[in-house]
């Protein structure tokens, strides 16, 4: 039994970095007041440029690449959203479709229409140490990053402006801060962690970048967010419950598939979903919501 | 066609630079040339070829799956175009679409009744369900005040999920006959299947017809009816439209059960027309590209017919990419590129100005 939590565990451990990290890109995006479901796509060209760069160089190395392609991408949706006022999840979806199109044509005429050849994975340290060790330094990272977010985001005078940027940019400018630039600062960085979590799947949880990634969990990271509340804390929890989910899901699948048979797969797949809308259904009009400003551009002339 | 110059200069800029980059890619000019060549002569057909043999199958059979993949891009599109006339955005098409198809496949095998009954009923079918599955996510914004964009993502993943790792596999799996081992559902019975209209040379049946017929009656609704009239009132300015005392909710729920019918029937009609069962996996997220068709098309229902037949014709031309090493899939980043173009309308009204600025200048 105790075996079976700790194996349990260990695979969460695994599998939860791509989300949480993600997820917080997502919340530093959207507390600033800019939609970002272009996640998927932000996460699928990290976990290609990655899995790539690594093949001919260290990995921590095709890591940083990854998150630089994540980067570059939410750069390209806060340039469209902020200077050009693009519609924000029109933006963000068509990142996605670009991605997911991009990566198939990009893998098929230089690799195998699978996936990258095998990459030296992250070192995984620490086999010794009970239920933390024997995983990557992302997945302590992923432990530490939601409190240094938290921090940032609610101690320091950046995150202050932040969050004002996403309920009333009006007071920011009025500030004499610009709002176009701490949105793009923002959505830039927010990119850099998806690429993160995107990186994270092909270089830790896998070996190489595999033809359907992220299949789908950007969209589990924006179910995260909003399970979350747009916090960096109820986000990663969230993101870590979904991961767990996955993995108890996995786990089942393997060892007892008898549970399957009362509780079918495809009804587990759907829970993280499912308990978010119905998380949504539940609440009053009003309480725990997106930050005021999400999705409007800033318009100087408004007040 | 004012309107619609960003969409065709988006196009445009699309097809260049996915050509840049896939020469870059592939490293040589001339096989992306012949990639794209082949990619028009899969959509237009291979008019020398039959000019020369007279074999008519070399220009129908391209035509005929170009216009097939069009129908169903026409459908998804003008779902999602008819929310965004109203200001929703629905980002569902792609699970309205799945719990479409999987309707139509059940109610097509499970059900026998003549021919005349059968196939209408196994696409009302599809398109009452995608309807549905559409009003949960107009009932928890007008009731919860929850946000469509997000209430449709988590649909879309709940509908796949439950649809393709539940019921295709579980309950509603066909039984295997003898040795052979069959994924998906059972097939439909013939008397549902949408009619082929070359049957010799193509897959194209009905229900691009269906598609082309549905988009003029979409277009009359909104711009000759009241109702359309009052729907777009609400998409521009509902607060407006609420003090000229046009029932906003009521639009909106009208909207979005049209939007979701048509998702759930661009399901039904892959199904009934295409696949005749429900395969173990829906590959084809036409839903997702509904989005991009219908904003490339401007929102409005014609524009999304013509991008739709537009994308349709690249998608049947790319399979013929394959053999000079590019994906399939191909045209879907010129989709998806010309939409992150058409997404900078600053860009374009500033443009487009300068354009009309220029041109009352020139004569002074």
């Amino acid at each position: 039994m105790l075996q079976l939590v700790d194996a349990l565990l260990s695979s969460t451990l695994d599998a939860a970095p791509a989300l949480v990290f993600a997820a917080l890109g997502a919340v530093l995006s959207e507390r600033a007041g800019v939609v970002n479901v272009g996640v998927e796509g932000m996460m699928r060209a990290g976990a290609f440029v990655a899995a790539v760069a690594a093949l001919v160089m260290p990995t921590p190395l095709g890591v940083v690449l990854g998150m630089l392609a994540g980067a570059a991408l939410a750069a390209l949706h806060a340039w469209l959203c902020i200077r050009f006022r693009a519609d924000q999840v029109v933006s963000g979806m068509a990142i996605n479709l670009v991605m997911l199109a991009l990566g198939t044509f990009l893998l098929e005429a230089r690799f195998s229409p699978n996936g990258t050849p095998s990459i030296e994975q992250l070192t995984r340290w620490g086999s010794g140490v009970p239920v933390l060790g024997g995983h990557t330094a992302l997945t302590w990272l992923a432990l530490a990053a939601p409190f240094a977010l938290h921090a940032v985001i609610q101690r320091t005078r950046f995150g202050l402006r932040l969050r004002a940027a996403g309920e009333k940019p009006q007071a920011v400018a009025a500030m004499g801060v610009s709002v176009s630039r701490l949105r793009f600062v923002a959505v830039t960085c927010g990119g850099l962690l998806a690429g993160l979590g995107g990186a994270s799947l092909s270089v830790a949880t896998l070996d190489r970048f595999e033809h359907n990634m992220p299949a789908g969990l950007g969209f589990m990271a924006v179910a995260a967010m909003v399970f979350g509340r747009w916090t960096p804390l109820g986000a990663a929890a969230a993101a870590a419950f979904f991961a767990f989910g996955n993995a108890l899901r996995i786990g089942l699948t393997s060892s007892a598939p008898q549970v399957l048979e009362v509780i079918p797969q495809g009804v587990l797949l759907a829970l993280p979903y499912l308990l978010t809308l119905l998380l949504l259904a539940g609440q009053k009009r009003g309480a725990g919501k997106a930050p005021a400003a999400l999705g409007t551009p800033y318009d100087p002339e408004l007040r | 066609m004012r309107r619609a110059l960003p969409s065709i200069l988006s196009v445009a800029v699309a097809v260049g630079v996915s050509f840049i980059a896939a020469a870059l890619t592939l490293g040589s000019v001339s096989q992306t040339a012949s990639a794209f060549g082949a990619m028009v002569e899969g959509a237009l057909g291979d008019w020398p070829r039959f000019f020369e043999t007279g074999n008519a199958t070399a220009v129908l059979r391209p035509i005929g799956e170009a216009a097939t993949k069009a129908g169903l891009l026409t459908l998804t599109g003008l779902s999602v175009a008819v929310a965004f006339r109203v200001g929703l955005f629905n980002i569902g098409a792609q699970g309205q679409m799945v719990v479409g198809a999987l309707a139509a496949a059940f109610i097509g095998a499970r059900l026998s009744l003549p021919a005349a009954l059968h196939l209408p009923l196994a696409l009302l079918a599809a398109a009452a369900i995608g309807s549905g599955w559409a009003l949960i996510a107009t009932a928890l914004k007008l009731w919860r005040g929850v946000h469509e964009v997000i209430s449709t993502i988590m649909l879309n993943w709940v509908a796949v999920s439950l649809v393709e790792n539940w019921l295709v596999v579980g309950p509603l799996r066909a039984t295997a006959s003898g040795t052979n081992s069959v994924s998906g559902t059972a097939q439909i019975l013939p008397t549902a299947e949408l009619p082929r209209v070359m049957a010799e040379s193509s897959r194209l049946n009905l229900g691009f017809f269906l598609a082309v017929a549905l988009a003029l009656a979409v277009s009359l609704w909104m711009q000759r009816t009241r109702a359309g009239y009052e729907s777009r009132a609400v998409g521009l300015a509902p607060r407006a439209a609420e003090a000229a005392g046009i029932s906003v909710s009521r639009r909106l729920f009208e909207a979005m059960a049209v939007s979701g019918a048509l998702a759930g029937l661009a399901g039904g009609v892959l199904i009934l027309g295409t696949e005749l069962k429900y395969p173990a996996t829906l590959a084809s997220p036409y839903g997702f590209d509904g989005i991009a068709i219908a904003l490339i098309g401007q929102s409005h229902p014609l524009g999304a017919l013509a991008s739709a037949l537009f994308f349709g014709a690249l998608r049947a031309g790319g399979t013929h990419m394959q053999l000079y090493g590019v994906h399939k899939s191909f045209p879907e980043l010129i989709q998806g590129l010309a939409l992150l173009l058409v997404a900078a309308k600053l860009f374009w009204e500033r443009l487009l100005k300068q354009r009309i600025a220029t041109r009352t200048r020139s004569p002074v």
